[in-house]
């Protein structure tokens, strides 16, 4: 709907940079994402979003890889 | 000749000032009239962080209500279901995934609600105070204008954000209705002080049950605590009488509540100045059946207001004051039709008011008591047919993509569902300031609690990333934000607007 699209690889990178307001130099894909910067609100946004688009999501899992390459697996293991 | 402006907003709270800023940010004419002179005392000093963290950053004022020395909070402790313990509700997520805006403020509301209004009108609205409204003025079946001593304001929309007492509710159509489930009073006093839980929850609103209700303490500042008992509304005649009788009760419902008596063991009460009084709150727990009609919108207490025990007051006066904010300002630009526009109002409003409905009927029945009347009436199994009634009405049209809400049965078996579920959530967190207590994961998880939070997410993401917020539609063919948050689009005609 209003965020439109589903939920590639890309689109999780995306995200992640754009709530972490950063540009794509500055993180690699296996960077501890709290460290960067990714807060409760930050989370539950991303998740809210991801869910929109159908993705199943699991906070606790979520939070255990706090990594862009963590969350790929989690989210896009169809 | 009638004074004339874009937009008259009835009373100057949080809800209302809210209100007035963001329809002047976009640009329009506001005169917000409110019947007292400020600072005034007020009552709902928890807040909650889409308030401090979205609202008060989008309107701008969050720096200020940072240097005001409000206490800060980062959640909420509770005494409260199987759990002998003190268990704890935080904002953050876990310990790693805090942040500044996981926490909000208990404030001291006279001095809060000054700051937002001193705000609005910095913002360009056109305060004035000791202005006491006594009617609307509707022409052709809709509400064009104000009446007050003194004189008359026509205007193209009115919005009443003047509290529980509200005069002009009634203009929105159709029946106030109070539940019968949350039929409480609450009487409530301030002392010199008290006892404090451990750092880091020191600053934490206690919510702590007993036989005949639950009793809130709030840490103001270290020398002041708000204290106060939610009861059957029964017992109003024994809280009608004297200071001296309100006093007796409350510090008999104190002495049996064994966390708040130990915590207040030795401390004054205040009996002196705005604190000095011991006040009672009496009808609570009501929902307008409609709060829009053409030219008027009703937001905070005139709409509806909801049992205190989850601080949610301020927040549904702010989140409604965006909402209702945001209609105007699309109706005014010309971008929406006035009935677009106040449908998505009534579609958000109806539907924040209902999942903190859910939330709190399932909370008040994790607490169970066999010998208590108060406890006992107050299982979700108990539903009374009005309260079933009201919230199918409540929620009709507005819940998408569940299970039809139509019947009594399905009302009450989905709210044992929740319940069960917070239950189990909570157990499994288990007490405060253990490495279980320390994480949210559980009880964010739970469809209950994760419907209450996402339109505070969506607030408070806003306040943090600004434009950058992509937010969902709340039903089938609904509008969304705009990026500078003021207006509502269509999402059908355009991605972003």
């Amino acid at each position: 709907m209003g965020a439109g699209g589903e939920l590639t690889a890309e689109r999780i990178r995306a995200d992640v940079l754009e709530v972490l307001e950063a540009d794509g130099e500055e993180i690699a894909d296996d960077d501890d994402l709290i460290d960067l910067g990714m807060d409760s609100i930050r989370v539950m946004h991303l998740v809210e979003r991801w869910r929109a688009l159908g993705a199943e999501t699991d906070l606790v899992a979520l939070a255990e890889k706090p990594t862009i390459n963590g969350w790929r697996e989690l989210l896009t293991k169809s | 000749m009638a004074e004339q402006t874009d937009v008259v907003v009835v009373g100057g709270g949080p809800g209302g000032s809210t209100t007035a800023s963001l329809i002047a940010m976009a640009g329009h004419r506001v005169i917000l009239l409110e019947k007292e002179n400020f600072p005034r005392y007020q009552i709902g000093e928890s807040l909650l962080p889409a308030t401090t963290s979205g609202i008060c950053r989008m309107l701008g004022v969050s720096e200020e209500i940072e240097k005001a020395g409000f206490q800060v909070k980062r959640g909420g402790s509770f005494r409260w279901g199987t759990n002998p313990r003190p268990w704890n509700f935080l904002f953050a997520l876990s310990p790693r995934l805090s942040a500044s805006n996981s926490t909000a403020f208990q404030v001291e509301r006279m001095k809060f609600d000054e700051i937002l209004l001193r705000n609005a009108q910095r913002l360009g609205v056109d305060v004035r105070e000791g202005v006491a409204v006594q009617d609307a003025i509707v022409t052709g079946g809709r509400v064009t204008g104000v009446r007050y001593d003194g004189g008359e304001i026509e205007a193209k929309f009115v919005v009443d954000a003047s509290g529980n007492s509200s005069r002009l509710y009634k203009y929105a159509k159709g029946n106030r209705i109070y539940s019968d489930f949350f039929k409480n009073l609450a009487l409530f006093g301030y002392f010199e002080g008290g006892k404090r839980l451990p750092a880091p929850d020191s600053g934490n609103i206690l919510c702590a049950a007993f036989d005949e209700g639950w009793l809130w303490y709030i840490p103001l500042a270290d020398n002041l605590t708000s204290v106060g008992a939610v009861v059957t509304r029964d017992q109003a005649d024994k809280v009608r009488g004297t200071q001296e009788e309100r006093e007796k009760h409350l510090l008999g419902f104190i002495d049996r509540c064994e966390i708040v008596r130990d915590f207040l063991k030795d401390t004054p009460r205040i009996t002196t100045g705005t604190y000095g009084e011991i006040r009672v709150r009496k009808d609570y727990s009501y929902t307008n059946e409609s709060f829009s009609a053409p030219g008027i919108a009703l937001v905070g207490d005139a709409a509806c207001f909801i049992d205190p025990v989850f601080s949610t007051g301020v927040h549904l006066a702010t989140y409604s004051g965006l909402l209702a904010a945001r209609s105007i300002n699309s109706v005014l630009a010309g971008q929406l039709s006035e009935e677009d526009s106040f449908a998505e109002f009534e579609a958000r409003y109806r539907r924040e008011y209902s999942v903190f409905y859910e939330f709190l009927s399932s909370f008040y029945d994790m607490q169970s008591n066999e010998d208590s009347y108060f406890w006992k009436a107050r299982k979700v199994t108990n539903f009374s047919v009005t309260d079933i009634e009201a919230f199918v009405t409540l929620v009709g049209g507005v819940a998408s993509g569940e299970a039809a809400l139509t019947d009594a049965d399905s009302v009450v078996s989905r709210f044992r569902t929740s319940s069960t579920d917070l239950n189990r959530a909570v157990e499994e967190t288990g007490t405060m300031q253990t490495e279980s207590g320390e994480r949210m994961f559980k009880l964010f998880g739970t469809k209950v609690v994760s419907d209450v939070m996402q339109g505070m997410n969506e607030v408070q993401s806003r306040g943090v990333y600004g434009t950058r917020s992509a937010e969902n539609p709340v039903r089938e063919g609904g509008l969304v934000p705009t990026d500078d948050g003021l207006h509502w689009h269509d999402p059908a005609l355009s991605p972003t607007a």
